[in-house]
């Protein structure tokens, strides 16, 4: 039993103690939900950011990958000509490329067969025409992950609980147009005469061959190139780098081009004591030494991109998915002359759905623009697998393969299961992507996720502790009205029901002023908020350490900005209005029992 | 015994019986380790229908003792037999219930609501009850008429006169229709016209309703116009006579 006409009238007539009183509770569940507001608005956005495999069906990528070694000089060596010869990573032990990477997931002859398909791109503008004409030509290299073959994918499909499992081909392309340079340079050293009258020391073929090799290391040490003496090198074998030949094959790389090499300190080490004698007053031998020069040279231009190659008949599982086109559509039936573009590398390039892509000679039609995940491995360019294999003339060969699991919880038993399957494979999941992504996003999460539940309960007890002041100063003003009820007959209970009446008015009033405040809140953090970043480490398709091995600017990014929002859901609004109503009461019940310990007779004493 | 809407619902003390019994009533109170003896044993017995004054100055306890006779309190010591309720070991619910029904109250600083109008204060004695609330505001505005305040039964108490709110005050108090109506100076804020005019209108009503009517006052017009008088000093009786036919 409450007198709701008398409460209204209370909080009607001594407005301003009820609006003060709603306000404070209307602040406290205005901030409570802007910070539960940014709490989800965080949420959403690292549940967007992180789920990429989700989002593209998938809950295991797996890859192998190369990783250059940490320790690594750089030195800029220069031509004879003067034109800059590009430089090289040296890796530790001396060598250049081949021997100084060591491999994580991969063999070192698997380094080398890389390291053949990264820079046989030097040897391949051979093919394109003689020295001094213009081409332009495309190579497609395999970056950082290294190929395998296809089968693999058999294989992990044929893991227990795996629903799918498909292959794809990432690849960095080098666009390079110029002028053929001059691959190879034949040097002609020595001929000098000294008239001697000592006779040249003879070596058996066996010394020969021990003197050579010692030369070689020496050259190889000190001028990090390799050298062959006499004889134009041959092509390397294989761009896909199926197998690799060990280190010693000539992989191409920085050298020096100079004259008498012989009168080195460091090549004398290797010479017999008689020939040192010789040399010092004989003929030094002719001998024709054909160089593979740094390319490319000053007059070829060359731009990168990033390619993948997609199973058009799986438009729900790969790198990329139908679900992820922002205009247009998927492959069709001539998927083979079709193409996909990164959203963001059609806006660069000013491509467009309709429009068409030419590679090396072939024209691609563009049937749609796709925006893929941050994480997910993202590439400017997406053809079908079977087109990438042929243009990277990697047929047959993969170098990703994309899988499904029956169920969440299957993932940590298949992921196992594949590195068993596949020894030195990189298994990552949505787990190893999420612990890799790092940057303010994912801070401001954790500190939301940390304090934000701590945070809102302070807020709100404040809250309610302003208004439960609020109410025991208005029940102190009202003693000798108080007094009065109850001396003409109004029972402890019903003063105590009638201020809860008063103070649910206030929670409702409090209720409505807050989620005003509430939304102006979470507004005003989604206009103003500051931008989050969210950065892959380590595991961008082979771009950035392909840079740093040839110098050359990757196109791609791998960071991306997140703008931060506080979304208001009506669960929010559900706890704004269950909050102010349940401080509004808890405010009576202070209120009320302060009301309820005062004895009539002691309330209406000191009135006379 | 009578009809009329101000009085109280049933015969009990409404013919000469007594209504109040007091005996060896005392009431101490202890502040901060200090007592004070308020009331040092009292026997009173008071009729229904009297319209008693309780005389004193200040200190003499008798606002203390009203109190007890209200219901308000209970005394340390002694007994009070209220229309043949025990009242010393009654809980805080009986008391409040006896207020609620059976006594009415009139203070010196009219203690009206200020957020109400006259009507709502009538009204607001009522609330505990279980009429209906038609009825409740019907019999409000009932009272107002009886006590000369018809027209103005949509005022808040700042719109009032002293007088006015008085006349309020009295109507809240039959608003239930008690045996007794308890009013402590309640002409000490009032001009003397003024109060005489409440005055008069208690006795009025005390007339027609049968109601006890038991008054504190300094007033000396007042005691004269009571047909019993109780004088109190220091915590004791000492002074009771009753002057019959005082008042025509």
């Amino acid at each position: 039993m409450v007198s709701v006409r008398y409460a209204w009238n209370e909080l009607r007539r001594r407005f301003g103690r009820t609006v003060v009183t709603s306000l404070g509770l209307a602040l406290g569940v205005g901030l409570v939900m802007g910070i539960v507001g940014v709490s989800e608005g965080l949420s959403d956005a690292q549940n967007r950011i992180l789920s990429p495999l989700g989002s593209v069906g998938t809950d295991i990528i797996v890859t192998r990958t190369v990783a250059a070694t940490t320790s690594q000089t750089t030195t800029t060596t220069t031509l004879p000509n003067g034109s800059p010869g590009g430089s090289a990573v040296r890796g530790r032990g001396g060598g250049f490329f081949a021997q100084g990477i060591t491999g994580y997931g991969a063999t070192s002859s698997e380094a080398a067969s890389l390291a053949n398909a990264n820079a046989s791109v030097i040897t391949d503008l051979q093919k394109l025409g003689k020295p001094g004409t213009r081409f332009t030509h495309d190579f497609l290299v395999p970056g950082t992950l290294v190929t395998f073959p296809s089968v693999a994918v058999k294989d992990v499909a044929r893991i227990p609980d795996v629903t799918v499992a498909v292959g794809a081909l990432s690849l960095e392309a080098l666009h390079e147009t110029g002028t053929v340079p001059k691959i190879t340079a034949t040097v002609k050293t020595g001929g000098e005469t000294i008239s001697s009258k000592v006779k040249q020391p003879t070596l058996t073929p066996a010394q020969q061959q021990k003197e050579s090799a010692c030369i070689q290391k020496q050259l190889q040490k000190h001028f990090g190139g390799f050298f062959s003496t006499s004889r134009a090198p041959s092509r390397p074998a294989g761009a896909s780098g199926a197998s690799g030949a060990g280190g010693s094959r000539p992989g191409g790389g920085t050298v020096r081009a100079f004259n008498g090499f012989t009168s080195l300190p460091a090549v004398q080490k290797c010479l017999t004591p008689a020939q040192i004698t010789y040399n010092e007053d004989v003929v030094v031998p002719e001998q024709t030494i054909t160089q593979v020069l740094a390319a490319p040279s000053t007059n070829t231009a060359t731009s990168t991109y990033t390619v993948a190659g997609v199973d058009p008949a799986g438009p729900d599982t790969g790198l990329i998915t139908r679900s992820q086109l922002s205009s247009g559509s998927w492959f069709t039936k001539n998927s083979a002359d079709e193409v996909l573009v990164n959203t963001a590398y059609a806006s660069t390039k000013h491509l467009k759905v309709g429009g068409t892509l030419a590679i090396n000679k072939k024209s691609y039609k563009i049937v749609g623009l796709v925006s893929p995940t941050l994480t997910g491995n993202v590439s400017d360019i997406y053809f079908t697998l079977s087109t990438v294999q042929r243009l990277a003339t990697a047929k047959g060969y993969v170098n990703e393969i994309l899988v499904s699991v029956n169920n969440a919880s299957d993932v940590n038993a298949v992921s196992a299961a594949i590195k068993k399957e596949l020894p030195g494979a990189t298994v990552l999941t949505s787990k190893t992507l999420a612990d890799q992504v790092k940057g303010s996003l994912s801070n401001a999460h954790k500190l939301a996720n940390d304090f934000g539940g701590a945070l809102a309960v302070v807020v709100l007890l404040a809250a309610f502790l302003i208004a439960a002041l609020l109410t025991l100063s208005s029940v102190a003003k009202r003693v000798r009205e108080i007094g009065s009820l109850r001396a003409i007959g109004w029972s402890r209970g019903a003063v105590v029901r009638q201020i809860m009446a008063e103070t649910l008015g206030i929670g409702v009033l409090g209720a409505v002023i807050g989620l005003g405040v509430g939304v102006a809140v979470c507004a005003i953090i989604g206009a103003i908020g500051p931008g989050l970043t969210v950065t892959s480490t380590g595991l961008a398709v082979g771009a950035s350490h392909l840079d740093s091995l040839l110098n050359l600017k990757s196109t791609g990014s791998t960071s991306l900005l997140v703008h931060l929002t506080a979304p208001v859901h009506l669960a929010t609004v559900g706890l704004a209005f269950v909050g102010a109503i349940v401080g509004g009461l808890l405010a009576g019940a202070a209120g009320g029992w302060r009301a309820a310990r005062l004895a009539p007779a002691s309330a209406l004493r000191d009135l006379g | 015994m009578t009809t009329d809407p101000a009085g109280p619902a049933d015969s009990i003390g409404s013919s000469g019986e007594p209504l109040y019994v007091l005996h060896s009533v005392e009431r101490t109170f202890t502040k901060g380790g200090v007592s004070v003896r308020a009331l040092r044993g009292v026997d009173l017995t008071l009729t229904a229908g009297e319209m008693v004054a309780l005389e004193g100055p200040s200190g003499s306890g008798k606002s203390t003792l009203l109190q007890l006779l209200g219901a308000l309190d209970v005394p340390t010591a002694g007994s009070i037999r209220f229309a043949g309720r025990e009242l010393e070991h009654a809980s805080d619910q009986v008391l409040t219930k006896i207020r609620s029904e059976e006594i009415g109250f009139v203070f010196q600083h009219f203690n009206l609501i200020p957020t109400l109008t006259a009507r709502e204060n009538v009204w607001i004695a009522m609330v505990p009850g279980s009429q209906p609330h038609q009825a409740q505001v019907a019999r409000a505005d009932e009272l107002l008429d009886q006590v000369g305040l018809g027209l103005r039964a949509a005022h808040l108490p700042s719109r009032l006169s002293g007088g006015e709110q008085q006349r309020v005050a009295i109507a809240r108090a039959l608003a239930n229709r008690p045996r007794v109506v308890i009013a402590d100076e309640p002409t000490g804020n009032l001009d003397s016209e003024t109060g005489r005019e409440v005055i008069e209108l208690l006795s009025e009503l005390r007339d027609k309703a049968g109601v006890t009517v038991i008054l504190a006052t300094h007033d000396e017009e007042i005691g004269l116009r009571a047909e019993r008088r109780v004088r109190l000093r220091d915590g004791l009786l000492v002074d009771d006579r009753s002057v019959k036919g005082a008042r025509a």
